[in-house]
């Protein structure tokens, strides 16, 4: 095989310095970034729970009397910030709805407005089905004091007022119901 | 019924994709020609069901039919279409499927190609980009459908993020880095061919060096335009902050530099093919290790996208590219024996071996600034920034050295060179570099890396302009012919490899030495201002004019007027503004910039308060921007000029 001027080569099977050198290169790499998989630079945990509730006094969209934090206390209250433009709230409306209806006496469901227009939100609640009332935010000066950062997010409201966990993004039917008992729900 | 079809179309190109990596396998390892036409036809169809299904979003992002999931996470009918198109790729599933169309469009492009090209080497290829390409297809199917079915069919959507619709460039920006990022693996693809067969032949260097340099230039381009978007858009005044994902962008393109140069010496002496092929490996691994930092929600980034279980999928994906390719190199690296050797002395085959060390010293560099603050939260908990000093004080010496060496190498002779070459050849252009670091001097450049900046760009011009000139100066003198014909036979028609290079260099040259002019010779002044008050910065006189309120069918704006003058020459009324999109509550600003040959006048509204008339602005005069995307664009031209295939070529 060999033939004039070139050198006699012969491969070795497994060059172990270049496995070696790529493993010292790679391996911390995978393992840095494995370790930080789970981890979202963006949540912020809220400082809020396990705090009183900022209170409000906010109008129904379907008119009547202004619905106020305070007059809520006695049972646990759901916090529902949403809008018609979010797809995730959107998902998780009937389950909303359908939980809000089963409780009935036993918790009180409050959806806010986030950042919408109330036709849109008429048409959607009519289309969709409503069983709580929700409520106009104007400046989303309510969201501000809950510290919302996306829609949909959820507060879960002891009877004594207390902000007992929250939820980021839709909810799903086990989350709601783990979080509904945190807030003193009886099973 | 149009996500139906999209699911279907997505399944489609899975199930090609698949099917063609096994044949291409197969066919690899057998040499059977029936199983290359079959081979063929699979990635041919893999490209068209990629193809189709973008072709499909398109359509239902346009129609608005918010029965297709992402339309309805993306789309509104609010947005003017542009703005609609461009929301394929505005987001994460959608941005997914973009990568899926240009993967295809890759595959087919470059089987097509190399139809009757390269025998050997060509099935193993296709196997690996099919591979790829089947990865990028499952992640449309599973993690990252977008064409989920939405029902009942909401009557609007939100719209993408409103920074995309703020300016056109964010149009441009995100297909030139999907161009560069995901053209990585055609030249993965001929690299893993290369080590499979264990042969890495002259004939086969020219295509790794050409579907390594396409991608490049697109690379290239996009991280120009991605700093050109922050700079007319963000409103700091700057175009680089050392992003996590902007050092993604920039790591594939440091190591794809590196290949370019260390192809070029296995090309002309037969030596470095196991190293070209690891740098051409670490190219594409570093794209993915950048998609997965941008998709995976590990990084905090202006980038990011959200997080999902698209981040996990690709980090395997990234685990299995590494150790496939670490498995190749260590099992075939030594079969890519050298030809050759190199001079161990002074010349430029040695200079070769300075820019490859200098090329991955710094693509360490800004891969360990960049995850290093993954690495102190994971182990201690606190979050930290290395920031910007980190990547200064190491970018700076590394650039500026760069730069020297891009006038020395050049200069030298190939091979070894005699002491009376070398004076001959590295003393000339210090008259450049006197010249232009005197001129920085005489207007005002005190900072050291700034002159030592200006001297080393004017060496590396003068080198450049010069190697340009040679070729012509020869044919004219050989051949008798007028400049104008010289210049077409000596620079397109033979030398068009060596303009384009060389062009790319003085492209190179002018954006470091205006990147170091601009970052350190700047002024700025912040003001407070009510209607009819002036300011000054630089030698411009600014007066806040008025305040407008502009009504858009997609967004508000408040913008001030602000007339600029110098010299007591009116300049004209600048008017950076603060859009206000629907559903969003933090306004984004839009500076206004006034560019002229050397320097930009930039402002941009950090507050303003329409009912008071109270404006905070931020004014700025950046010496030597607009050079930065004025160089990029010769360096394209360069790369362009470089690949079109020239007679040799096309005879093959």
């Amino acid at each position: 095989m060999s033939e004039a001027g070139v050198r006699e080569h012969k491969p070795r099977p497994l060059n172990q310095r270049v496995l070696l050198v790529g493993l010292a290169v790679v391996a911390p790499l995978v393992a840095v970034l494995t370790m930080n998989l789970g981890r979202n630079p963006h949540v912020i945990g809220s400082p809020l729970v396990g705090r009183a509730a900022p209170d409000f006094s906010l109008r129904p969209l379907d008119g009547g009397e202004p619905v106020t934090l305070a007059s809520l206390r006695g049972r646990p209250v759901v916090i529902n910030f949403w809008a018609t433009w979010c797809v995730p709230c959107f998902q998780e409306h009937a389950l909303l709805v359908s939980t809000a209806r089963s409780l009935a006496e036993r918790a009180r469901f409050i959806g806010v407005i986030y950042e919408d227009s109330e036709e849109q939100v008429r048409g959607f609640l009519a289309r969709q089905g409503s069983a709580y009332p929700s409520l106009v935010d104007p400046g989303s000066r309510t969201a501000i004091a809950f510290g919302i950062f996306g829609v949909p997010e959820t507060f879960f409201i002891d009877a004594e007022g207390r902000i007992a966990a929250k939820h980021v993004g839709p909810l799903d039917a086990q989350s709601l119901e783990a979080k509904l008992r945190q807030a003193g729900l009886a099973p | 019924m149009t996500a139906a079809i999209g699911r279907n179309l997505v399944l489609l190109a899975l199930l090609v994709s698949t099917v063609g990596a096994v044949v291409a396998a197969a066919t690899a390892a057998r040499r059977s020609a029936a199983g290359w036409a079959w081979t063929r036809r699979l990635a041919y169809l893999f490209a068209l069901s990629m193809i189709a299904a973008n072709g499909l979003m398109v359509w239902a992002l346009l129609a608005r039919d918010f029965s297709v999931s992402y339309v309805a996470q993306v789309g509104s009918r609010a947005v003017p279409d542009w703005v609609a198109v461009v929301s394929l790729w505005s987001s994460l599933e959608g941005s997914i499927l973009f990568w899926g169309l240009v993967i295809g469009a890759y595959v087919g492009v470059a089987t097509w190609a190399n139809r009757d090209r390269h025998p050997e080497y060509m099935p193993w290829a296709v196997a690996v980009w099919l591979a790829c390409g089947a990865f990028f297809a499952f992640l449309l199917a599973g993690p990252a459908q977008p064409f989920q079915s939405v029902s009942p069919v909401p009557a609007d959507g939100a719209g993408p993020n409103p920074l995309l619709q703020n300016h056109l460039l964010m149009a441009i920006h995100p297909p030139f880095l999907y161009l560069g990022f995901v053209g990585m693996t055609i030249p993965f693809g001929l690299a893993s061919a290369a080590l499979l067969t264990g042969r890495l032949g002259h004939d086969f260097l020219r295509p790794l060096r050409t579907w390594l340099m396409l991608p490049w230039t697109f690379l290239t381009v996009a991280i120009v335009l991605g700093g050109w978007w922050a700079y007319e858009v963000l409103g700091w005044g700057g175009y680089w902050a050392w992003d996590p994902v902007e050092n993604a962008s920039l790591l594939p393109w440091l190591t794809a530099t590196a290949a370019l140069h260390s192809a070029l010496l296995s090309e002309r002496k037969g030596v470095l093919k196991g190293w070209t092929v690891t740098l051409v490996l670490a190219t594409f691994l570093l794209t993915i290790l950048g998609t997965f930092m941008t998709r995976s929600g590990v990084f905090n980034s202006v980038h990011s996208f959200t997080q999902s279980a698209i981040g996990p999928t690709i980090l395997v994906f990234l685990v299995l590219a590494l150790a496939w390719s670490i498995a190749l190199l260590a099992l075939r690296i030594d079969r890519l024996a050298a030809e050759g050797t190199i001079e161990p002395a002074l010349g430029r085959d040695s200079l070769f071996l300075v820019n490859n060390l200098l090329f991955v010293l710094f693509t360490f560099t800004v891969l360990l600034g960049t995850v290093f603050p993954l690495l102190v939260e994971a182990l201690r908990g606190v979050q930290m920034s290395v920031g910007r000093p980190y990547f200064d004080r190491m970018a700076v010496p590394l650039g500026v050295a760069l730069l020297l060496l891009m006038g020395v190498g050049p200069a030298l002779p190939w091979g070894r060179a005699t002491p009376a070459q070398v004076r001959q050849a590295l003393v000339p252009p210090l008259v450049g570099a006197a010249l232009l670091a005197a001129l920085g001097a005489a207007l005002g450049v005190r900072r050291p890396w700034t002159l030592v900046a200006l001297a080393f760009g004017g060496y590396t011009v003068q080198v450049t302009l010069r190697e340009l000139w040679l070729p012509l100066a020869r044919r004219r003198r050989a051949h008798g012919e007028s400049l104008g014909q010289a210049l077409v036979e000596a620079g397109f028609v033979r030398g068009r490899r060596r303009l384009g290079s060389y062009l790319v260099h003085a492209g190179a040259a002018v954006v470091i030495v205006a990147i170091a002019v601009s970052s350190t010779m700047g002024e700025s002044r912040e003001a407070q201002l009510r209607v009819g008050e002036k300011t000054e910065v630089g030698d411009y006189t600014l007066t806040f004019v008025a305040v407008d309120q502009v009504s858009e069918p997609h967004r508000e704006a408040v913008v001030a007027r602000v007339a600029v003058s110098r010299a007591g020459r009116e300049l004209g009324v600048l008017s950076p503004r603060m859009n206000q999109y629907e559903r969003q509550r933090e306004p984004i600003g839009t500076p206004a910039v006034r560019s002229s040959l050397f320097e930009d006048l930039y402002l941009s509204v950090m507050n303003i308060d329409p009912a008071s008339g109270q404006l905070d602005l931020l004014a700025m005069v950046n010496p030597m921007v607009g050079w930065i995307w004025a160089a990029t664009a010769l360096m394209a031209l360069g790369s362009l000029v470089a690949l079109v295939p020239s007679r040799a070529d096309t005879r093959l």
